[in-house]
């Protein structure tokens, strides 16, 4: 097979341009992910009665779905329903108004949720129950403890978990060219389908990808190593 | 004055506390003493509400609360006049010694800092701690991070600190510091219910003894009442037990 350096270029430049669109379906999920995730972990730490149980359910229930089917059955209600939905709501919008992207941020930010509740969850449980007990003998409030001693300890055992998390979210987001959102890796192949380089077409996807995972681990070690201070010593 | 009314605690089918009744006055430094599984931590959680009781009352000094149906505020009052020293000292990991011993002034009570700072380092200080204040618990001994946990409790300036087998955790050689700071503490006129194995601190400090074995007070009294004339066979096999080792411990 041989390589064509020209249309490779073609591709990089191509698949560079969408590098804006694997931005928002990686970040506005795990931020998604990071608020729901830690809420959902806190109540299944605190056992809240009702909720808890409920939302074990839920999750294993959706995480026995492969991305690729939820994100087909949340396209396909979009194109059957939104422009009932609408109506019925009185908005003055239609489907062609809104961009497809959605449904895949949608559908990412329920499947990083459910990873990132899992790894919050075992951050939280890292911490000593002592040190729950030792913030309630001083007098603080539930919410104090939380917020001034254990959150500040579940951070630095998390962030190792929450890098793989977002590389995970990269790569994983190249999976909604299914329904047809135009990302890094179908950017990347928009020359091949004219010259049939698809060969380059994937190579370039395949570079752009390493080096967008590279500099997220660089930043993420960077301030694990910060986060750090008090674990140093720990033996 | 603090006051515990039969208190009932039972873990499942397994009833660790029956119908407990104790009562301090201001001052006084109740030694709790028993074999293990006697109800004796469970009873000073209970206390704090780490533990929920089945049923009983706390009064301590105006303040009656029920030790089954306080409400969140209520536990939230008791805590605020009570402190606790633990067994493994938990110490706030993500603190230094200083920030330990802050906490509860700036957090719970609202102090304004700089005056919580002060407070906090003449404590450490008295512990004997102060040039330790910028460390963190993992660079402490575990006699050190005891003696910020005692720090931790004084500074709030409760109406009773709680200390559970405070000792217990430690190496030998630290007892014996950690025990000369319980025993300042007592010193300076502050309540304490101390559970402990330390039969010599018991007879040098204790105001009063309290004898406890399965989840029943067997008997109670000054230091020279228990350890010379035991009324209870129990409390003799007790500590015909513990005396007998801690003279082996001697040879």
């Amino acid at each position: 097979m041989g390589f064509n350096s020209i249309y490779f270029y073609d591709s990089l430049r191509s698949g560079i341009q969408y590098l804006p669109n694997t931005f928002q379906l990686t970040f506005i999920p795990i931020v998604i992910a990071l608020i729901l995730g830690t809420v959902i972990a806190v109540i299944r730490v605190y056992r809240i009665p009702f909720l808890a149980p409920l939302l074990v359910v839920l999750i294993t229930l959706y995480q026995g779905i492969p991305l690729v089917v939820a994100l087909m059955i949340y396209h396909l209600l979009f194109i059957a329903e939104f422009n009932d939905f609408a109506a019925a709501l009185h908005l003055d919008t239609s489907m062609a108004d809104i961009n497809l992207i959605w449904i895949g941020i949608f559908a990412l930010s329920l499947q990083a949720t459910c990873y990132m509740e899992e790894s919050i969850k075992g951050a939280f449980f890292s911490v000593d129950k002592g040190q729950y007990e030792a913030g309630y003998s001083v007098g603080l409030t539930k919410l104090q403890t939380l917020r001034r001693i254990i959150i500040p300890q579940v951070i630095p055992v998390a962030l190792p978990m929450l890098t793989n998390n977002i590389v995970g979210a990269i790569k994983g987001s190249s999976i909604v060219m299914v329904i047809g959102i135009t990302e890094v890796l179908a950017g990347s192949v928009i020359p091949s389908s004219k010259t049939y380089a698809f060969f380059e077409g994937y190579i370039a996807a395949a570079l752009i990808y390493w080096i967008f995972t590279i500099l997220v681990e660089k930043i993420a070690a960077r301030i694990e190593k910060r986060g750090d201070k008090y674990r140093r010593n720990l033996v | 004055m603090i006051e515990i009314r039969n208190a009932k605690k039972s873990f499942g089918k397994n009833e660790i506390l029956h119908d407990v009744s104790i009562q301090v006055n201001k001052g006084d430094v109740i030694v709790i003493l028993g074999p293990s599984g006697s109800g004796k931590t469970t009873l000073l959680r209970c206390i704090n509400f780490l533990e929920k009781a089945d049923a009983g009352t706390l009064t301590i000094g105006e303040q009656t609360v029920d030790l089954k149906k306080a409400s969140s505020k209520e536990i939230l009052e008791i805590r605020r006049k009570t402190a606790f020293v633990f067994q493994n000292y938990s110490l706030f990991h993500n603190k230094t010694a200083l920030e330990n011993v802050m906490e509860g002034l700036i957090t719970a009570r609202n102090v304004p800092y700089e005056e919580a700072r002060k407070k906090a380092e003449d404590t450490l200080a008295w512990v004997g701690l102060l040039a330790k204040k910028d460390a963190y618990p993992s660079q402490l001994s575990g006699g050190q991070q005891q003696r910020v946990g005692i720090a931790r409790a004084v500074v709030l300036d409760p109406e009773v600190i709680l200390f559970d087998e405070p000792t217990s955790a430690l190496d030998p050689e630290l007892v014996g510091e950690t025990l000369a700071v319980i025993k300042s503490v007592a010193e300076r006129g502050i309540t304490m219910i101390v559970v402990t194995h330390e039969m010599s601190f018991a007879q040098d400090v204790a105001s009063k003894v309290v004898f406890m074995d399965g989840g029943f007070i067997v008997e109670a009294g000054t230091p020279a009442e228990i350890f010379r004339h035991p009324k209870e066979e129990r409390t003799k096999q007790f500590l015909a037990r513990i005396i007998s080792a801690e003279n082996m411990y001697y040879i």
